[in-house]
């Protein structure tokens, strides 16, 4: 790059010079295969980048405006009232039963979707007749329209025509209809709670089993056959090689389906909507009756915005560990 | 958007000359009534189109019939129409994502909750429409007022309400020596005597409509007052609240089962229809389905208005069901007309219904009543105007109200007293979260 001369001994052709000089410098710049590369990655990575930025990070300020506004769904021009809406969350009573719940049945769900998906996962793996089929047959849960199969659930779950319990009657396990010991899944605290995390693993495991078998088949079958050689019993195998080499996917699998389980309205709006009583009560339900149902669209929004820092720090955990085990 | 009916004047028949001409003096009042006993459209919606909002109706029948009208109705005045139905909860979120938006449905409706405290800033002010039926059909109902008004301006216009009376068995009652029951006492006590015959009964102690129904017509029977008339304080600390609360765990104790904590709306209508239960409190769809699932049970099933609570009080809460109109529509003045037209329809509407939809207009409770005038178990439903409340009682269903009501504080109250939870402990948790509501409205 030319130096630019002393002030006052300026001439015109010598500033001419380099201005040119430093246009074709960029411009020649713009030709290098660096800039080319650079060009190439920045609009590869564009779409990625205004999606990521209109649909998700617009939504969250967006949100993060109404929790801090007194906005209701008839008034677009709020007023700012600071935290006063997640203060008022604080006080509400029913709010601490959300939330616990919302921790009681993302944990609990998540356990067992991650104990059943690997079992399942194990089994198949395995070289057996129409295992194709049964692949494709295992996902289904996961593919039916959530409405359509928290529906089914919903007779089953029935509390005077379970086909659950008139099975488990006529098996001599329980008594008829009526009797003390007729289970009312949907209406006792505990099994309601129960059976709205049960439908959620029973969606989710599937997806979990998947996400694992295609972790289990990228590790190199001889490394598990010169283990198996070496005396490593199966726990061991799955400790020391399968689970160390699979890490990537099994976090990334772990984090969506925490984000899945946290955020899932559905399952409980549509089977109990939160009753009885607050039983199955959770955050997305408590955020959508007040927000939309009852209009106070800041204090739903506030609600809705107590699972950001529950979700923020499990993210991080997660994808820290995943670059750590990277490089 | 302001109404095209006021700027484009196209006079084509006498009668819409004379309406045209008293709207021009401005007498909007009468010029209504002149296009209501005209019963025609104004030719300036020839040639528009009109989208509506609806629920999907308890009785398919109705929206069969009700598509039908809206389709003659645009052929008759060259208004192409769309109706879509979705299901009543789903609306709310509907209407909130339509009015983020500016756009959507010409003609929307609000079901069971009543969201035009919320919305009444952004819709169209009805006035001359309702108060013009009201002229016609001899006034509204007083507590239509509360559905569809604030602070004295129609912004909606009530179509109709869903009676939910008490549907009882008689040869059950009869097999226990109990005359018709006439009160919530003797709802109790028949309870009692069957439930250890095998025929409990029940209402819903969960987070569904029913149960909000159903509790609220209990306290008001026992002359629980939500609010005061403005709506602004709350009444519910009381001891008639107290009263209400011990008597349904009483009723809960000694006529019901554990299964009304999991019943959903439908729940108690299969309970009767599978003839076990022995009374409900549900709209008599429960009660017109058994006529093709059990007509043994259609057979001995009786109607009671309302059971009358201690001080004599009989209080029935319905569910409304109102029009409202954006202010951002796009076919102000078809989506009035066609209020109009329905509004005139209520006959065919109640019968098409087979008598579920209760019209707002007192001159339409003239005897006999479609569909209940000819039916003496439905025929007492003939005089619910009289005896008719709505949720807030007996304050407007205001957005705080709204609030207490979709977040089933009243249900809760009765659910954690009938599982045990001493009365005092379950009044102030209750009361509390309805005063946290109701003081965070009035900041707002």
């Amino acid at each position: 790059m030319s130096e630019l001369p002393a002030a006052g001994s300026r001439r015109p052709e010598a500033s001419l010079s380099v201005a040119v000089g430093a246009r074709v410098g960029v411009a020649s710049w713009w030709r290098t295969p660096t800039a080319r590369r650079y060009l190439f990655g920045y609009s590869l990575l564009t779409p990625a980048v205004l999606y990521v930025g209109l649909l998700v990070g617009m939504p969250f300020l967006f949100s993060l405006y109404l929790a801090l506004s007194d906005a209701t769904v008839g008034e677009p021009i709020a007023r700012f009232v600071g935290i006063e809406n997640f203060i008022s969350a604080l006080e509400n009573a029913t709010f601490y039963t959300a939330l616990r719940n919302t921790l009681v049945f993302t944990l609990g769900a998540g356990i067992l979707k991650g104990l059943l998906g690997t079992s399942l996962a194990f089994l198949l793996v395995q070289p057996f007749k129409g295992r194709r089929v049964v692949r494709a047959l295992i996902v289904i849960p996961f593919t039916l329209p959530i409405a359509v199969s928290v529906l089914g659930w919903k007779w089953m779950f029935d509390s005077q025509f379970s086909v659950v319990n008139w099975a488990l009657s006529n098996l001599g396990l329980i008594g008829g209809y009526g009797s003390a010991d007729w289970p009312v899944w949907l209406g006792q605290p505990g099994l309601a709670l129960f059976s709205v995390m049960f439908v959620n693993v029973w969606r989710g495991f599937p997806f979990s089993a998947i996400v694992l078998l295609a972790g289990m088949t990228s590790v190199a079958p001889e490394i598990l056959e010169a283990a198996k050689v070496d005396g490593a019993s199966f726990m061991q195998r799955f400790r020391k090689i399968i689970v160390p080499m699979i890490a990537p996917i099994l976090f990334v699998g772990s984090a969506f389906d925490t984000v899945f389980t946290l955020s899932d309205l559905s399952i409980v709006y549509l089977l109990t909507n939160g009753g009885p009583d607050g039983a199955t009560e959770i955050l997305p339900t408590l955020a959508y009756n007040t927000g939309i149902r009852a209009g106070a669209l800041g204090r739903g929004a506030a609600i809705s915005l107590f699972l950001f820092p529950l979700l923020l720090p499990a993210i991080i955990i997660l994808l820290r560990t995943l670059r750590r085990r990277q490089y | 958007m302001s109404d095209p009916r006021e700027t484009q004047a196209v006079p084509q028949d006498p009668g819409r000359r004379s309406f045209l001409k008293v709207a021009g003096a401005g007498v909007a009042g009468s010029s209504l009534l002149t296009m209501l006993s005209a019963r025609q459209a104004p030719a300036q919606v020839k040639g528009t189109s009109l989208r509506m909002l609806k629920w999907s109706h308890f009785v398919p029948a109705y929206d069969a019939w009700f598509d039908d009208f809206a389709k003659k109705w645009g052929e008759k005045t060259g208004v192409k129409v769309r109706v879509d139905h979705i299901p009543h909860l789903e609306l709310p979120a509907r209407y909130a994502a339509e009015f983020a938006a500016g756009a959507g449905h010409d003609l929307i409706y609000f079901v069971g909750q009543i969201l035009t405290g919320q919305y009444y800033k952004n819709l169209l002010d009805l006035s001359d429409l309702a108060n013009g039926l009201g002229q016609k059909y001899g006034g509204w109902m007083e507590n239509a007022k509360s559905a569809a008004q604030v602070a004295g301006t129609w912004y909606a216009v009530p179509d109709f309400f869903i009676s939910i009376p008490v549907l009882w068995r008689k040869d059950l009652f009869d097999s226990i020596g109990r005359p018709a029951p006439k009160t919530w006492d003797d709802l109790r006590a028949a309870a009692r005597l069957l439930k250890p015959k095998g025929h409990p009964t029940g209402m819903q102690f969960s987070h569904c409509n029913d149960a909000n129904h159903n509790w609220r017509a209990l306290m008001y029977c026992f002359g629980v007052k939500e609010t005061d008339p403005s709506g602004q304080n709350i009444a519910l600390d009381s001891k008639e609240m107290r009263e209400a609360l011990r008597f349904g765990k009483a009723l809960y104790d000694e006529g019901m089962t554990p299964e009304v904590f999991s019943w959903d709306d439908a729940s108690d209508n299969r309970f009767l229809a599978s003839g076990v239960g022995s009374w409900i409190h549900d709209a008599i769809s429960a009660f017109l389905t058994t006529k093709d699932t059990n007509p043994k049970v259609f057979e001995h099933t009786y109607v009671l208005d309302e059971a009358a609570g201690p001080g004599g009080l009989k209080l029935n809460v319905g569910e409304p069901n109102v029009w409202a109109i954006w202010k951002f529509s796009k076919n102000a003045a078809a989506a009035k007309d066609f209020i109009m037209a329905i509004s005139e329809s209520q006959k065919e509407a109640m019968t098409a219904s087979r008598g579920y939809n209760m019209p707002f207009l007192r001159d339409q409770y003239r005897k006999p009543m479609p569909m209940l005038g000819n039916d003496s178990k439905l025929a007492a439903l003939q005089e619910q105007d009289k005896i008719t409340a709505f949720f807030g009682n007996p304050g407007p269903m205001s957005p705080a109200a709204q609030e207490v009501l979709t977040t089933f504080i009243i249900p809760d109250m009765f659910t954690k007293v009938a599982r045990g939870t001493d009365i005092e402990e379950t009044m102030k948790w209750g009361v509390g979260e309805i005063r946290r509501i109701y003081t965070k409205h009035k900041a707002a």
